[in-house]
């Protein structure tokens, strides 16, 4: 694959053409979210030479009215009350920074017991947890929508997060079980022999050196959390995560794509310094245990 | 192990110790247990009841509903319209996958960047990936039909997305972009991690590029293939966000997906029919997961 200089400029021309071409949504995205409304419409489309604005981040996430902001003109009402999505941004973190310690918590277990214990119905157990992820959230949701009725939990940040680490739970399994594999048993066996009980080999040689491990499906579980939609749509009424947020900005006289836009554009900014950070882990732990014979 | 743990009086018998995997597990199963199997239980009860409109009491009614679904056209037409976007993206999703990521999987400069920047689709919420390529695709304003007006593929006449022949292309182009990512994702992990050895030996003996390709690393990586088809299959299967996003299942019902169907059912507060249309998907799901690993010769 070392090839000649051209083959190598090729290759080099071919792959940021690609990976550019996966990046035009999110960049037309994000240059709607500063244009001016009439901009966003303009046929041809425009891609410099209009007037930026940060009008639509000031509503959305600064909850300006709009009527302010423009002097008092303008066909749309609706004041800073409706498009104010600040509350939404922080009932967001709450349930994904919730679900995320609380999948990770149990994942982190039930793996370490999948990874280094012999058991008969090993194949069985992991497609169990693994079903747990086929339900449709629907059939996830009915249910809920019963049983956090009468357990007091229905539009609550609570009932969010047990959701969430539910549909996590065989992700998280999954993956941080790769990562113990990937940590010799030998290990466990000469400190057992040193003396240390399972808990302490557990927690002081096999978890430190997972720590990217848990990094890397940390932020999967966040961002999954993060952007759900279905469950929280259904099981809340009050509390509004984002995406479900967003979604509210499509309205019987019109689309409020500005609002659209900027809000969408914000709510990316946490799970892409995320996943950078945690970048070097994913590619290495991301095998999902698959490679074994 | 040593003498003196031997010596020492079990308090506990061996199951309820860190030396079993029972603990380990317990809090994982006490949570599936309480919110996913419970719920699962009360949906098969919800499904095998049909509530009286005026009591709203929900009456025993056997298999009524599954009756029902099996002669339920919609339904069925559903499960086509699912089969058909689950089946087509992934076929897009594990070919786009496997070229990007044999095509970013190389050690020079800047190829790191690239494939940082390739991960970022995979951020983005799913209803709002869903408004980005409805803005995109819409038939006055957007980029994409802008372009592909220009160069002819599209009619000014029938927009993408309001045309029942091309509207599940529309739709499907959102789950395309927004998840052949993830597969170059667990490929090039998979590329990684792959031995030098037979590559070393495959040159010596003047193979190609293609012949490596198709004799070593496909067959080295089907494993990880396998399971990322399984994960994209399950998740597939269930799709909901685009839909609402972008059509709403229209027009008329020409991407109403399985998931959109029973969620409209449960829009109308049919609970019990929904309940029996959920679980009908987990049935189908279930079969053709299992049947694929035993397949695949998948191993945890």
């Amino acid at each position: 694959m070392q090839g000649s200089r051209g083959a190598r400029i090729a290759r080099d021309v071919v792959a940021w053409l690609v990976v550019l071409a996966f990046l035009f949504p999110l960049f037309w995205w994000v240059l709607a979210s500063i244009k001016p409304y009439t901009a966003i419409f303009a046929q041809p489309p425009v891609y410099v030479g209009f007037d930026a604005t940060a009008e639509n981040y000031a509503v959305t996430i600064g909850g300006q009215s709009r009527i302010t902001l423009e002097g008092g003109v303008g066909g749309q009402t609706g004041g800073a009350s409706s498009y104010y999505s600040l509350p939404s941004i922080r009932d967001s973190l709450i349930v994904a920074l919730g679900s995320t310690a609380l999948a990770l918590v149990l994942a982190t277990l039930a793996s370490f017991g999948l990874s280094r214990f012999a058991m008969r119905a090993k194949d069985h157990v992991v497609f169990f947890v693994l079903a747990q992820r086929m339900l449709p959230p629907i059939a996830v949701a009915i249910p809920l929508f019963f049983i956090f009725r009468d357990l007091g939990l229905r539009d609550s940040h609570l009932g969010l997060i047990l959701a969430h680490t539910l549909i996590n739970l065989p992700l998280a399994v999954l993956l941080l079980k790769s990562f113990f594999d990937d940590v010799p048993v030998e290990l466990d066996e000469s400190a057992m022999l040193d003396g240390a009980t399972r808990f302490q080999v557990f927690r002081m040689v096999v978890l430190p050196l997972v720590k990217g491990g848990l990094a890397a499906t940390a932020v999967l579980c966040f961002i999954f959390s993060w952007t759900e939609f279905l469950i929280s749509l259904l099981l809340t009424t009050g509390i509004r995560t984002i995406p479900v947020k967003i979604t509210t900005f499509v309205t019987s006289t019109g689309t409020e794509w500005g609002l659209i836009t900027a809000l969408g554009s914000a709510a990316l900014v946490p799970s892409f310094i995320f996943i950078l950070l945690v970048q070097k882990h994913l590619v290495r732990g991301l095998t999902l245990g698959s490679l074994k014979s | 192990m040593s003498t003196a743990v031997r010596g020492r009086t079990p308090l506990l018998p061996r199951w309820l110790t860190a030396d079993h995997p029972l603990p380990w597990l317990a809090p994982m199963f006490a949570m599936i247990l309480a919110f996913g199997i419970y719920p699962l239980a009360y949906s098969i009860w919800l499904s095998l009841h049909q509530r009286n409109r005026f009591t709203r009491v929900d009456e025993f009614s056997g298999l009524a509903n599954w009756v029902q679904a099996f002669g339920d056209q919609r339904f069925i037409d559903s499960l086509l319209v699912t089969v058909q976007y689950t089946l087509t993206c992934l076929v897009f999703q594990v070919v786009l996958g496997i070229a990007i990521a044999l095509l970013l999987d190389c050690e020079r400069r800047g190829y790191g960047l690239l494939r940082a920047l390739m991960t970022l689709p995979l951020v983005v919420p799913p209803a709002v990936t869903g408004l980005m390529f409805l803005l995109m695709q819409d038939g006055q304003f957007g980029v994409l039909s802008y372009y592909l007006k220009l160069v002819g593929l599209v009619s000014p006449e029938a927009p993408i997305l309001a045309n029942p022949r091309t509207a599940l292309w529309g739709v499907m182009a959102a789950d395309i972009w927004q998840w052949t990512p993830f597969m170059v994702l667990i490929l090039l992990a998979g590329l990684r991690a792959l031995p030098k050895e037979p590559y070393e030996a495959a040159a010596i003996d003047g193979a190609g590029f293609l012949q490596c390709l198709w004799h070593l690393t496909l067959p080295m990586l089907s494993r990880v293939i396998a399971v990322a088809v399984l994960i994209r299959t399950i998740d597939l299967f269930r799709i909901y966000d685009y839909v609402y996003a972008m059509t709403a299942g229209g027009p008329g019902t020409a991407t109403e997906t399985l998931s959109f169907y029973a969620g409209r059912v449960f829009g109308v507060a049919n609970f019990n029919y929904a309940a029996t249309l959920s679980l009908i998907m987990l049935v189908v799901l279930n079969v053709v997961c299992f049947t694929f690993l035993k397949l695949a010769r998948v191993r945890f």
